[in-house]
């Protein structure tokens, strides 16, 4: 076929429309782990980021280097795996997020703890905003209502308690050097302050 | 203040992080995944970072400062094991050469918490969670690859036969050694290789990789007393290339 165009746009517009789309392949990679930071004891848990493991020890270990390995302080880590992660309707503004829950199905089964975090603000990350005991998700996010609901968050993720693997206490201590470590931000190395150095050393 | 016993004792473990430290840095960019890549690059990092700070003590009792020892001393001036010069090789090699020396480098420091030099004392507290992580790292890698298939069984099995006569050599007594140990600056070569070998032990035991009979394995010695494998000398010139190219630069 001819280039009619250099505009990626423009030559997609003619592309064949009777293709039936292939079989995906499975996925030939690691499983992805959410990683939540606690930055200070005065700081709630925070998410961080994801890493690709095969089980949730490995996931701990990338987790500790991929997203503690610099910044003011650390004194906890977990991880949980993405798919066991329930994730509750986006709401905007001033809404809440647990007010577009849909409404509670029968009670069943034995209860177990679950793990709560709040997305407060959009562009921020979410939080930690407390623990609850359910049957199952659904269930556990109408019992956070009751407990977690004044925060009105702009969505809310629960995860089973079980699922988390978490930093010891004894653990802490991972992250003592952590705030010495300025080599490992580029502002430590005052780049901008030495180069003007230099050019006012050349002009004069 | 002059101390041969202690400032061997100083070297040898500044000397043995530096180098490994560099070695392992080697990964950066090549690690087998993103997030080991990462974090394998982070802990050489750690590991330069921890001979810095031994270094300073060793400035404190006299020595040059320490861009001066790491990058201005001749091969035969080092003190590290033989273990830490070996090139990176294969990955299941470097891990399996982490996982080894750092379970002797976490014992170690908490072996030194309690030296009768205190500024050694400090610091050994201070990095001991540092190495914990190594160490956590180091056998939760060797606990998921030797319960794993068969290929990785039987590279990481060849790796730790190939290993060990090496690792082994971590353990070389200073000749000064009687002295290190009588003021209480350190319990010991021998102490901590005892409590290596169990620990190491334990650990391969939860893997399906096959226990070696320490006792018949022939140390690789020699580093302690400056004399090294042929690839420390090409590890320094590349480590000190850019230092000598402007010795006073800032960086």
């Amino acid at each position: 076929m001819p280039t009619t165009s250099l505009d990626p746009r423009i030559n997609r517009m003619a592309l064949a429309t009777d293709v039936t789309p292939s079989e995906k392949p499975p996925l030939d990679q690691f499983g992805t782990w959410e990683v939540f930071v606690q930055a200070r004891d005065n700081k709630p848990p925070e998410h961080a980021g994801i890493v690709h493991a095969p089980d949730a020890e490995m996931a701990f270990l990338f987790a500790k280097e991929q997203y503690s390995r610099r910044g003011r302080g650390c004194v906890g880590l977990a991880v949980v795996p993405t798919d066991a992660v329930w994730v509750s309707a986006y709401v905007e503004g001033d809404q809440n997020a647990y007010d577009a829950l849909p409404p509670a199905g029968p009670a069943a089964g034995a209860s177990e703890a679950y793990v709560v975090f709040h997305l407060q603000k959009r562009g921020k990350q979410h939080q930690f905003a407390g623990m609850v005991e359910a049957a199952d998700p659904p269930a556990a996010a109408h019992a956070a209502r009751k407990t977690l609901g004044a925060e009105v968050p702009l969505n809310v993720w629960i995860a089973p308690a079980a699922a988390m693997h978490a930093s010891d206490e004894e653990d802490r201590d991972f992250w003592t050097t952590l705030p010495e470590k300025k080599y490992r931000d580029a502002t430590a190395y005052k780049t901008t302050d030495k180069l003007k150095a230099f050019q006012a050393r050349q002009g004069g | 203040m002059n101390h041969p016993a202690l400032k061997d004792l100083l070297y040898h473990l500044a000397d043995d992080l530096l180098i490994l430290g560099h070695r392992n840095a080697e990964w950066t960019g090549l690690g087998p995944i993103l997030e080991e890549d990462i974090a394998f690059a982070s802990m050489a990092q750690d590991k330069v970072g921890q001979s810095w700070a031994l270094y300073k003590l060793l400035h404190d009792l006299g020595e040059p400062d320490p861009d001066q020892v790491a990058f201005r001393r001749e091969a035969g001036a080092f003190r590290c094991c033989h273990l830490v010069e070996l090139p990176i090789g294969a990955y299941e090699f470097s891990l399996m050469r982490h996982f080894l020396f750092d379970t002797a480098l976490l014992l170690r420091f908490r072996a030194l918490q309690s030296s009768s030099y205190v500024p050694l004392a400090q610091l050994a507290r201070k990095f001991t969670g540092e190495v914990k992580y190594h160490d956590l790292h180091g056998r939760t890698w060797i606990k998921q690859l030797g319960n794993a298939t068969v290929a990785a069984r039987t590279r990481l099995q060849a790796a730790l036969d190939e290993a060990l006569p090496w690792a082994l050599g971590v353990f070389e007594a200073p000749p000064r050694e009687a002295e290190i140990i009588g003021e209480g600056l350190f319990t010991g070569e021998a102490l901590l290789q005892a409590a290596w070998e169990e620990r190491v032990r334990d650990i391969l035991q939860k893997t399906q990789l096959a226990l070696p009979d320490f006792s018949t394995i022939t140390p690789a010695y020699g580093g302690r007393a400056g004399r090294h494998t042929e690839h420390l000398a090409p590890l320094l010139d590349e480590m000190s290339e850019v230092f000598r190219i402007e010795p006073d630069g800032e960086w």
